[in-house]
């Protein structure tokens, strides 16, 4: 015998039938559209963006985002089911559509049946399986958010309504298919082909084929309204993330990672700078709250919400979202609140765990430029003085200026203005100019620069602060000053080459400079090092020790930096006990986002929290490559009572000890 | 109503100081400048003082060479109306009374209901150009204010004393004020009104001091002696108690 099933048995497949169903999915989608295109008319109530650049890149992302699913497995468990759940409703959607295909469209006119012999069998056998599949992720699924409610999972009607939905679909589906097979193929070979289904027939013993056929032509129907139902229901449920989430993946912000938007300031037409009303935004920031899924990963990771301040990356996007669609006249910053505006430190554990592309930290930026450029504020008088001191100095610290190079003077490394001739700039930065405990570092840089023959040259009384603790708490105007200064007198020099060993002075020359017509190559130190050593420029004498090594957000989630340091550690005769949260979900120090400059009034103490992390590891250790970093893990083993148990050093520290 | 701030440009305090050549003053290079931290509070209640009264017109005025108009873009950022440079580039030689006079011989005509300006400057810190000013105009003045309040042409000032007391003082217009720590907390420009200041009126004057000349010298200017500074002591508890008493009885008197 042919394997193969009459589509449309019971049903009919005549006018009574296809009239009403087609009838039915002309309407689902015109509803669909409909909520669509008023949700367009929010989004548009923001500024332009062009995201449709770089197209086939976009694509591409979209496709393995969507498809692939590969930003939402990163996390196992929920990430896992989702995934899986997918896929198996992404075959259950190929598998409807090829029969709609043979049934209304190949067969109907051309007489061409390809669901039958073997492909038919594998055809029913995938399909049962991924209908399998689906109702035990959903259960999962189910079971994860209503019994076993992980902390700060928001659950809405919404959620009910999806997973009830879901759920009748996929029930009615084999419920149907269990009748059909009650009445068609018990007995027969094929039956085996379809085993959840048979299992249900069997089930369904107990009814004759009047009752069975009843049955199933009633629930048919009811099978299709709830398909077609769900198509109606996406725009004005969560079950929109389905489109929006999907966009925003082409959507998505592609790099450089972390740049922010420079303003101009020489457009004298601009009279607002930053937002506090929603107008003042993007649509795409507004777009991102209707691709939230509220999964709470971004929450999970804040180092700001995690000690107890008043921000969730989730919370702050969503009520963007309210303010959008509910009221958008509604000012921002009070919607949201000061102190969850200035808590954020920029770290980017949000933006890199979403799996939505949702972009938070600009949006954080963007009032925080509101703040401080409209309305001369900022999280306390420490930052505004810090902000006054660079002014007039050129570093939050308050040193005087014409003192930046002293601490270089005895290490025969002269600034350029004496001795332009040289290999490589050394970017000094603030903390290793001025700071006691940082200037080591500097020391020690400059030690393995001489042990490898390289021959660096630094700005000295010159150099000013890149800016970037300013621009990230808002100050636009002040770090645009400091960034032209520093462009300039870089280029009068003719470096061809320029190391850092800061990674916000990294990241900031080596991406938001390059609007102001930078084009110097910018090398962090662990990664001019690492080439030192690996081409046997820089020889070390390796010696045992054990640690932990703390990523900083700016070298690793900013720059994917995450091996170099690591292979210097090895190098130097290092084991590494990795902290829980390592690499790309490393949890910040607490110094980033310009909160170097701020006091930690709210909550706990983040570097103390980071600190026990380093602790749990047993390590005697804890090695970093930020100047921001070790000057709060200095702070964070005192408020840990940990100075006898951990030492926080700097990689180029050990390295300078092993020359 | 129309209010005068007289401002001084000075080094930043953490600037590294040298001797000038003429050894009657400190060197200008490799210093950072910045205004008087006690006339950006005179500038900071003047502006308060205009945002409640509405209808008022700040002149922020500064004497000393071309580049005490970069200070004065500040004053104009925070919100005052007008500058008035009167270029002087031998400023830091000048004594209090030809400073004052100075300020005087422009202020003479212009009717200003009040003047406000630092309680001393940070760098020379007489403290006398304010009260100088008063003098030579006749009229009043209230040194070191703390508090400030206006209310229908009556002033209402706090003055700290000696010993942290303090003194209210009722006053009424024209008045020389000249402001102190804790008055307020000068405001952070706005970037619109650093825009907005950049094309505000900046006149030069030439410097005025009338008759008045100097009748001081600067004998000498040297940096103080270096004097022995602190001990920090190392070591364990029991160690450290054992130094201290040490040294209490070999420096000391009090175990004696």
């Amino acid at each position: 015998m042919e394997f193969t099933r009459e589509i449309y048995w019971n049903v009919g497949h005549g006018f009574t039938t296809l009239a009403p169903m087609y009838g039915l999915l002309l309407v689902a989608l015109a509803v669909f559209a409909l909520g669509f295109l008023k949700r367009i008319k929010v989004y548009r109530l923001g500024q332009p963006l062009d995201r449709t650049e770089q197209r086939g890149e976009r694509i591409k992302h979209m496709l393995e985002n969507v498809l692939l699913q590969t930003k939402v497995a990163r996390v196992p468990g929920a990430g896992t089911a989702h995934a899986l759940f997918f896929w198996s409703f992404v075959v259950l959607f190929i598998g409807t559509s090829l029969i709609v295909a043979q049934a209304d469209f190949t067969d109907l006119l051309f007489d061409v049946k390809f669901l039958k012999g073997t492909f038919y069998q594998l055809f029913s056998l995938t399909l049962d399986l991924a209908g399998l599949v689906a109702v035990v992720m959903l259960g999962a699924l189910l079971t994860r958010r209503y019994l076993i409610r992980p902390e700060g999972l928001v659950t809405k009607t919404d959620d009910a309504l999806m997973h009830g939905l879901l759920f009748a679909i996929l029930l009615t589906g084999f419920l149907i298919e269990g009748a059909r097979m009650a009445v068609t193929e018990m007995g027969t070979p094929l039956a085996g082909w379809s085993p959840v289904g048979l299992a249900v027939a069997k089930m369904l013993g107990g009814l004759d084929e009047a009752g069975l056929r009843s049955l199933h032509a009633g629930l048919w129907w009811l099978h299709l309204v709830l398909a077609l139902g769900f198509i109606a229901v996406i725009p004005y449920s969560k079950f929109r993330h389905i489109v929006t989430t999907s966009a925003n993946a082409f959507l998505a912000d592609r790099g450089p990672t972390g740049k922010l938007t420079t303003v101009n300031l020489e457009d004298e037409t601009i009279e607002k700078f930053g937002a506090s009303e929603l107008s003042d935004l993007r649509w795409k920031d507004i777009f991102d709250a209707d691709a939230c899924t509220l999964c709470k990963r971004c929450q999970d990771r804040c180092p700001a919400f995690n000690t107890g301040k008043p921000l969730s990356p989730m919370q702050l996007v969503n009520q963007i979202g309210e303010v959008a669609f509910a009221n958008p006249q509604a000012n921002l910053i009070e919607t949201i609140g000061r102190d969850a505006i200035w808590a954020c430190t920029t770290c980017r554990a949000c933006q890199d765990i979403c799996p939505a592309s949702i972009e938070h930290v600009n949006k954080i930026i963007e009032l925080r430029r509101n703040l401080v450029l409209m309305e001369g504020e900022f999280p306390g008088d420490e930052v505004m003085a810090a902000m006054e001191q660079t002014e007039v100095n050129g570093n939050p610290l308050g040193m005087g200026y014409a003192s930046r190079g002293d601490w270089a003077e005895a290490l025969g490394v002269k600034p350029l203005a004496d001795d332009p001739e040289v290999d490589v700039l050394y970017f000094v930065g603030c903390y290793a100019s001025f700071d006691k405990r940082n200037i080591a570092v500097a020391k020690s840089f400059v030690k393995l620069c001489q042990a490898a023959g390289v021959k660096i040259g630094i700005l000295g009384k010159e150099e000013k602060c890149c800016g970037e603790p300013m621009r990230k708490m808002g100050n636009e105007y002040l770090y645009q000053t400091l960034a032209m200064e520093t462009v300039e007198l870089i280029k009068g020099y003719g470096v061809k080459k320029i190391v850092t060993t800061c990674p916000h002075c990294f990241n900031t020359l080596n991406k938001d400079y390059r609007d102001f017509d930078f084009e110097v190559e910018v090398v962090p130190y662990a990664v001019f090092l690492e080439q030192l050593v690996a081409s046997g420029q820089l020889a070390l004498k390796p010696e045992a020790f054990a640690c932990t090594y703390h990523d900083s957000c700016y070298l690793g989630r900013h720059n994917d930096i995450y091996d170099a340091p690591r292979a210097l550690i090895r190098a130097a005769g290092g084991r590494i006990s990795e902290m829980a949260q390592n690499r790309d979900q490393a949890f910040c120090c607490s110094a980033g986002g310009g909160r170097i400059m701020a006091e930690e009034n709210i909550g706990e103490r983040i570097n103390v929290k980071r600190v026990e992390m380093a602790i749990a590891t047993g390590a005697e250790q804890l090695l970093s490559n930020c100047p921001f970093c070790l000057t709060m893990f200095e702070d964070g083993v005192k408020g840990a009572n940990a100075e006898e148990q951990l030492r926080p050093k700097d990689i180029a520290e050990i390295l300078a000890e092993r020359v | 109503m129309n209010i005068l701030i007289c401002i001084k440009q000075v080094p930043d305090m953490e600037s590294k100081f040298k001797i000038n050549g003429e050894g009657n003053w400190y060197d200008r290079a490799d210093l950072a400048w910045r205004m008087n931290e006690y006339d950006e509070y005179a500038v900071e209640q003047a502006v308060r003082l205009k945002e409640q009264v509405k209808d008022a017109d700040l002149t922020v005025l500064c004497i000393g060479p071309d580049q005490v108009t970069e200070t004065m873009k500040k004053a104009l950022a925070m919100g005052c109306d007008r500058g008035v440079h009167i270029a002087d580039a031998d400023s830091y030689k000048r004594e209090p009374i030809e400073i004052a006079s100075m300020i005087a011989s422009f202020a003479k005509d212009k009717n200003f209901d009040v003047i406000f300006t630092g309680m001393q400057s940070q760098d020379r810190g007489s403290a006398q150009v304010g009260v100088m000013v008063a003098e030579l105009l006749g009229i009043a003045a209230v040194t070191t204010i703390v508090g400030f309040a206006y209310d229908n042409g009556t002033i209402n000032v706090k003055r700290e004393l000696e010993g942290g007391s303090k003194a209210l003082v009722t006053t009424t217009t024209p008045v020389v004020l000249t402001c102190q720590l804790g008055l307020n907390t000068p405001r952070y420009p706005t970037l619109p009104n650093i825009m907005k200041a950049k094309k505000k009126e900046l006149l030069t004057l030439a410097a005025d001091a009338g008759s008045v000349g100097s009748r001081q010298e600067t004998a000498a200017f040297y940096f103080p002696e270096k004097k022995g500074g602190g001990i920090v002591l190392e070591g364990d508890a029991a160690e450290l108690a054992d130094k201290l008493i040490h040294l209490l009885k070999e420096k000391t008197g009090v175990l004696a």
